[in-house]
């Protein structure tokens, strides 16, 4: 996760904006802080909501985060999807993990496959990583940015037809997450990548002949 | 004895189980990268369950919400540590090459010359 650059294409904001604008920009902000700041407090009263707004507030021009433009799309019922997937890939490992934890932990193996990603939009990059580090017993280890390549460790792995269907679930994890958060133009990109991909599935990557 | 109670007596030992073996695994795998597998996710799913099993002996759906908050900021920070945990592991070269069956990372660096390490 180093290699994200901060500046990169899509976070190129005019510097000067009108100010209703900007406040618009920031209202979602404000108003996640107010709902936690009232889920916190138990206890949904105007002045509750009220002093929720003002701290929300004073946070973020505390904090002078910058504004970036969200550009994400939303499609309930692929985010279903995924949540049904994530929650049942997120129990699945758990228990495989378990397993080998009991079972016999010192020789548990793991790999380390890299997976070329078939999708360019900076957000969508951040929440695929997040939600791969949580399930389907895998870590982020590395993105490349620049190739579009993510580094993944799973465990447990002990043949190579094991790290190959760990890759295969990494890209239909990203191919669920393009399908519920993506834009128009993140699908449509998704689908151009994806066809002359899939038949040479990492063909040039085999692994030397080690074990 | 309500659905509640009978929902709290298997989920709370349930997510109990799963908390315990998390951190077994944090002691018996062998390398630092299994046991951060083992630190994350097994230790997520027993929150969880901890969680619904104590919701379930709630009043109600207001006195709840506040648990509901932890298991999103569970799901959010875990993997952020994970994953930083994670490459700072590689970079010191922390992984041992017998518990790995493939390294795509370590041949992706021989290729670009350690450009980013």
């Amino acid at each position: 996760m180093t290699t994200i650059p901060s500046g990169g294409s899509s976070s190129a904001v005019p510097a000067q904006r009108s100010w209703p604008r900007r406040l618009l920009g920031r209202l979602p902000t404000v108003l996640w802080l107010t709902a936690m700041w009232v889920i916190l407090w138990g206890d949904p009263s105007p002045g509750t909501v009220i002093a929720g707004l003002l701290v929300g507030s004073a946070c973020y021009s505390a904090a002078k985060l910058p504004h970036i433009p969200v550009r994400l799309g939303f499609r309930p019922l692929a985010a279903l999807r995924l949540v049904a997937v994530i929650g049942y890939d997120l129990f699945a490992s758990s228990a495989q993990v378990a397993l080998h934890v009991l079972w016999r932990p010192h020789r548990t193996r793991g790999a380390i496959v890299a997976v070329p990603m078939r999708t360019d939009s900076d957000f969508l990059l951040a929440m695929l990583s997040g939600g791969l580090s949580l399930v389907t017993g895998s870590l982020v280890i590395e993105l490349n940015r620049d190739q579009g390549v993510v580094y993944v460790h799973g465990i447990p792995i002990d043949s190579p037809e094991a790290a190959e269907r760990l890759r295969r679930q990494v890209r239909r994890t990203e191919e669920l997450f393009v399908r519920a958060f993506g834009t128009a133009e993140d699908l449509a990109e998704f689908e151009r990548h994806a066809e002359p991909a899939d038949g040479e599935d990492g063909g040039d990557r085999r692994p030397g002949g080690d074990s | 004895m309500t659905a509640g109670d009978v929902l709290t007596a298997v989920l709370l030992p349930l997510g109990a189980l799963f908390t315990l073996i998390g951190t077994i695994g944090l002691v018996r795998f062998p390398t630092l990268l299994g046991r951060m597998h083992a630190a994350a996710k097994p230790d997520t799913v027993g929150l969880v369950l901890l969680l619904l099993g104590a919701a379930c002996q709630l009043p109600d759906i207001r006195s709840a919400a506040p648990l509901a908050l932890v298991a999103l900021f569970q799901f959010v920070t875990v993997p952020v540590l994970a994953q930083t945990l994670g490459r700072v592991v590689y970079s010191r070269g922390e992984t041992h090459a017998e518990h790995l069956v493939v390294d795509e990372l370590a041949e992706a660096l021989d290729r670009s010359g350690d450009a980013d390490r």
